[in-house]
């Protein structure tokens, strides 16, 4: 890929975007292929589980508005999990709620992590790139 | 196979049972498996499926150590306390 000090920004924002969009696109990106899979099976297999634990419900933009903020960290799909759920009509409630949210929400800041850690390496290698 | 599809989607959208127990506190076990594999896949640049394996076992352990002392130190507080 070329790079040069106009465009480093923009390579910057795709790769972060990528990792957004699929948890381990950043690293897919970089062709860091192994990374990229351990991290979107993981991420993808913990934010499931906390689905299956918690029901759908745990995603609550109205009423865990923190939460929500965590979980939406993980990917654009929580956003249409959230419209979903917006009218309550999934029942959520006790230690399993508790377990979801807090499965869904790790999930959320660990891709998080893993954006940042991406855009940092992208950085990184822009940077001796060009020999900044 | 295709059948399995109605009853897994369904099992998203309620609940499971889950009591609250000292037994329900295993479920930081999955979770702590899950930072610890992401954590060292950020931070290990070569992997092989043996060194990955070793590292996030001793990092998993490591947290598990870490939350027991923690509990422990903390039901004796409350064991002096009450």
């Amino acid at each position: 890929m070329l790079i040069s000090k106009s465009n480093r920004p923009l390579l910057l924002m795709i790769v972060g975007l990528a990792g957004w969009l699929v948890p381990g696109g950043g690293y897919f990106l970089l062709g860091w292929r192994k990374q990229a899979a351990i991290v979107s099976v993981t991420i993808v297999g913990t934010f499931c589980l906390g689905l299956y634990i918690g029901s759908i419900g745990v995603i609550d933009p109205v009423g865990g508005k923190l939460w929500y903020v965590l979980q939406i960290m993980f990917s654009p799909v929580v956003a249409v999990l959230g419209y979903i759920t917006a009218g309550g009509g999934f029942a959520v409630f006790g230690r399993p709620g508790e377990i979801g949210q807090i499965y869904t929400s790790i999930a959320g800041l660990l891709n998080l992590l893993c954006i940042v850690n991406a855009v940092y390496l992208t950085h990184l290698s822009a940077t001796q790139a060009l020999g900044d | 196979m295709l059948r399995c599809v109605p009853f897994i989607l369904a099992g998203f959208t309620a609940p499971m049972q889950i009591e609250t127990n000292p037994q329900s506190m295993l479920w930081l076990l999955p979770l702590t498996a899950a930072i610890a594999i992401v954590y060292k896949a950020t931070k290990m640049t070569t992997i092989t499926a043996r060194g990955f394996a070793k590292e996030a076992v001793v990092l998993f352990c490591s947290m598990v150590v870490v939350v027991v002392l923690i509990a422990l130190f903390f039901c004796g507080l409350a064991w002096l306390v009450t």
